[in-house]
């Protein structure tokens, strides 16, 4: 799990440097000289690696809460976490590999900073890693753990559903694990097939008593994380990882919250409603952009941020305005939580709807590898959805 | 053909070497010098030539041997009392003062009349559901005795003698049993899912050995708080088959916790006996192979649970590190209400341990001894217990369960607008359909 981990890694930070800086350490260690012709110099779209398809796009710098700093998306979890532990003196942050920083960086410094017994590896255990940090919040400190990929998440889900998500109702709320939070990197990356792809907020979303989180954007993470961590009741947090390092923007160094279970419409508009969240609300902005210019078009477009409990209101609101809802992520199409969307909100908004729900999402499949290009619910299936939306 | 598997273990990949040749070479720089004098020796920056693998510390050896697990003359059983409740050894009568010791079989007898009154209870259809603590309450009491009374505790569901030990009353065992107002849990679980915040015990969960992980995270976080805190762990044998025990052994060991690990060995996990359980030497033998110091002793014998847990305690608070605890005894009861055990055990079986080695017996006989305890007291406190126990039980009996407005709370710390409006919703539905409910027994 681990040597994969890391292999992923450093594919991203090749992807972050380029593909010309890839051909270029190979052609210097001399082995491949004159075998291997660089991808660019081929020019055939077919044998190059695909570019995102997505485009970051960063929110405006947020003055409200301070000095800000240029952060990825890794950058503002460790802002984060470093925040937690700084305010906080009995958090932890624990699990696989995040003592030397962790395989995605989130983790760098803060050993150094805070300690060997606040900072530390455990072993390679996820059911273990996760009724660990139940225990420690059933003192009252703060256990922040983390899985090492959402895909790896399931050795924990009893402890997860049956302990932690019940653990306040089952003892008349005697006892309770609100200080827990558990971290993980979540969704497609490009490259990384069935077990490095996953989204599984569905799985989690059916579990009352736990709180699952998912941001678009560095600014987001960090407030989100920090909401999280500070919220009375046990949360998931998943990190889009194809945007640790896609996503720049202006984030605040000091500590900010934004609150758990409103979606924030990010675009308002008057014709559809499309909902998102993590790395998918930058594919719905652009394919926004696309029906303003191509259908003279106006969406309005919301993320939905908190998965469960989620924020009913707004997206009712904004359907009732619209009259068209269009919902869409990564996660397999059938059970995923576009489902519970569509069913709530044509019991709510069922007289304004012009249209059936549309769900754009990944195929009933597991998440494949060299098939990621046509399995991801791309901007041309949203566009695609939107217009016979439109022309219903 | 693992003399082969195992040489190619040590040489690696044995494509295009052949098998015959694996076989006459013998593994370490002195078997390739033999074989090929003339290839030089890559030699390491130490003369000595030791493992030098990370992965454990070691010496090397030369004969193919692989180790026998010992099931046939397993780990001792450490007893302070013969099965007539006489001191073995003096030296290790831990000389509790009288009243601990009348407190200590005060406790166990109270827990077995309290049992007798409820297991009954549930066959007349007044509780849904019941287990009982048979044979077992010497671990229960032994432990607790020997703990603070801050630790915390993680039990399985058989542990109801450590609650009572810690005087959690009579009332509120029945009133979770029943589910009704007095009970902290608000109703909200099965019988026996005893909880106390007051008295340390974590509210107690039907999923085997999901505790265990969480005791560890407890003693941890008491381990950063410099809390002194010992925290108890209690499952049964059959529990740590779970690999929710096996995660809570490897972190307890690893991250340094202070914790005990007190497994009850009582032969059965409903109709599962040990033999088809596991194979190796019961848990205690588990022990060391997570590096953790491990002991087992007689569950039946209050003294030894009582002195092993002590120094446990003091050892695991003292040094930062976990303990394991392997008390061997006999559940004499049925699994639960849900279970007749004459389908899978001899009743000679069962009144063996019964009448043969029960921990109230041999208790009892050691009170005798000293004269704190006689026929007379026994009778009188027979009929005191059985009048508290019955006065509890028909108070319990008679109030009314929780209004079902607490069916919805405490999911989460706040209630969130969409389970508002399903209580909302559940209000309005008895308004017009109140009738088809039980509703005078509840609270408004």
């Amino acid at each position: 799990m681990a040597a994969t981990a890391v292999t992923v890694g450093r594919l991203l930070r090749l992807r972050a440097a380029g593909a010309e800086g890839h051909w270029r350490r190979l052609r210097g260690a001399g082995l491949l000289r004159g075998f291997l012709q660089p991808a660019s110099a081929d020019g055939d779209a077919a044998q190059r690696r695909q570019v995102a398809h997505f485009t970051f796009q960063p929110d405006p710098e947020p003055l409200e809460y301070g000095q800000t700093q240029k952060m990825n998306l890794f950058q503002a979890v460790t802002s984060a976490l470093d925040n937690s532990l700084a305010k906080d003196p009995t958090a932890v942050i624990f699990g696989e590999d995040v003592a030397f920083g962790g395989v995605f960086r989130c983790t760098v410094g803060l050993r150094d900073k805070y300690g060997k017994d606040r900072v530390f590896n455990t072993p390679l255990c996820e059911q273990g890693i996760v009724g660990f940090g139940i225990g420690i919040a059933v003192t009252g400190a703060t256990a922040i753990a983390e899985i090492q990929f959402a895909d790896y998440i399931f050795p924990a889900f009893d402890q997860i559903v049956n302990e932690a998500a019940k653990y306040r109702y089952r003892s008349g709320d005697l006892f309770n694990c609100g200080s827990l939070t558990i971290r993980s990197p979540w969704g497609c990356v490009g490259h990384g097939a069935l077990y490095h792809s996953q989204s599984p907020e569905a799985f989690f979303a059916h579990c009352p008593g736990i709180k699952v989180v998912i941001p678009r954007s560095p600014f987001q993470a960090k407030g989100l994380l920090l909401s999280c961590i500070e919220d009375k009741n046990p949360c998931i947090f998943f990190e889009p990882k194809i945007l640790y390092r896609a996503a720049v923007e202006q984030v605040p160094i000091e500590p900010y919250n934004i609150p758990l279970s409103q979606a924030e419409v990010i675009q308002e508009g008057s014709d559809v409603t499309l909902v998102a969240w993590g790395t998918q609300v930058h594919v719905v902005r652009e394919v926004a952009s696309m029906a303003h210019e191509k259908l003279g078009v106006s969406c309005e477009v919301i993320d939905l941020r908190t998965i469960i409990p989620w924020d009913v209101d707004t997206v009712c609101k904004s359907v009732i305005k619209t009259g068209r809802l269009l919902v869409s992520h990564e996660a397999p199409l059938t059970g995923g939580f576009a489902s519970e969307i569509s069913s709530t909100v044509q019991e709510e908004c069922f007289l304004n709807l012009e249209a059936p729900i549309s769900r754009v999402c990944g195929y009933d499949t597991p998440f494949p590898h060299i098939f990621e290009q046509f399995y991801i619910p791309d901007k041309w299936k949203c566009y695609d959805a939107l217009r016979k939306m439109i022309n219903y | 053909m693992a003399v082969a598997a195992a040489a190619a273990r040590v040489w690696g990949s044995s494509r295009g070497l052949g098998r015959v040749g694996l076989l006459l070479r013998r593994p370490g720089a002195r078997g390739l010098a033999r074989s090929h004098p003339q290839r030089q020796q890559q030699h390491f920056s130490s003369l000595d030539d030791k493992p030098q693998f990370p992965g454990a510390s070691a010496e090397f050896i030369d004969k193919l041997e692989f180790i026998q697990p010992n099931v046939i003359s397993g780990i001792p059983i450490y007893r302070v009392m013969d099965r007539q409740g006489q001191i073995i050894n003096p030296s290790e009568d831990p000389h509790l003062p009288q009243e601990k010791v009348l407190k200590f079989y005060k406790t166990m007898t109270l827990l077995n009349t309290m049992d007798r009154i409820l297991y009954e209870s549930q066959r007349q259809g007044r509780i849904s559901f019941y287990m009982t603590n048979y044979g077992e309450e010497g671990t229960h009491v032994g432990s607790a005795a020997a703990l603070d009374s801050t630790d915390l505790v993680f039990g399985q569901y058989r542990e109801a003698g450590v609650l009572m030990y810690r005087n959690y009353p009579l009332e509120l065992f029945m009133a979770q049993c029943y589910g009704n107002v007095s009970d902290l849990g608000k109703g909200r679980q099965m019988p026996v899912h005893y909880g106390c915040r007051e008295r340390h015990f974590v509210t107690i969960s039907s999923p085997l050995a999901t505790q265990i992980p969480q005791a560890v995270g407890a003693a941890y976080a008491a381990k950063r708080a410099n809390a002194n805190r010992v925290i108890i762990c209690y499952f049964g044998e059959g529990a740590a088959s779970e690999g929710d025990a096996h995660a809570g052994f490897n972190f307890a060991a690893t991250l340094e916790c202070p914790i005990i690990f007190f497994c009850r060995n009582n032969g059965y996990a409903i109709s599962t006996p040990t033999s088809e359980q596991y194979r190796g030497d019961g848990i205690a033998a588990r022990g060391p192979g997570y590096g953790i110091l491990s002991i087992r002793v007689d569950g039946n014998d209050v003294f030894a649970v009582y002195n092993a847990t002590k120094e446990a305690r003091r050892r695991a608070v003292a040094e930062n590190q976990p303990f394991l605890i392997e008390a061997m005894t006999y559940r004499i009861g049925h699994h639960s209400t849900s279970d007749d055990s004459s389908a899978y055990r001899s009743v000679d079986e069962v009144n063996y341990w019964d009448k043969q080695d029960h921990p109230i017996s041999r208790l009892r006989h050691y009170l005798q001894s000293c004269g704190w305890w006689d026929d007379e007291q026994e009778k009188a406190w027979r009929k005191q217990s059985r009048k508290k126990v019955m006065e509890a039980f028909e108070q319990a009996e008679r109030k009314l369960k929780p209004s079902p407005s607490l069916l919805f709370s405490d999911v989460y710390q706040e209630m969130p607008t969409q389970l508002r409006k399903q209580q909302e919703s559940l209000a309005r539905h008895l308004q017009a359909y109140g009738e088809h409910y039980p509703l005078d027994h509840f609270e408004k």
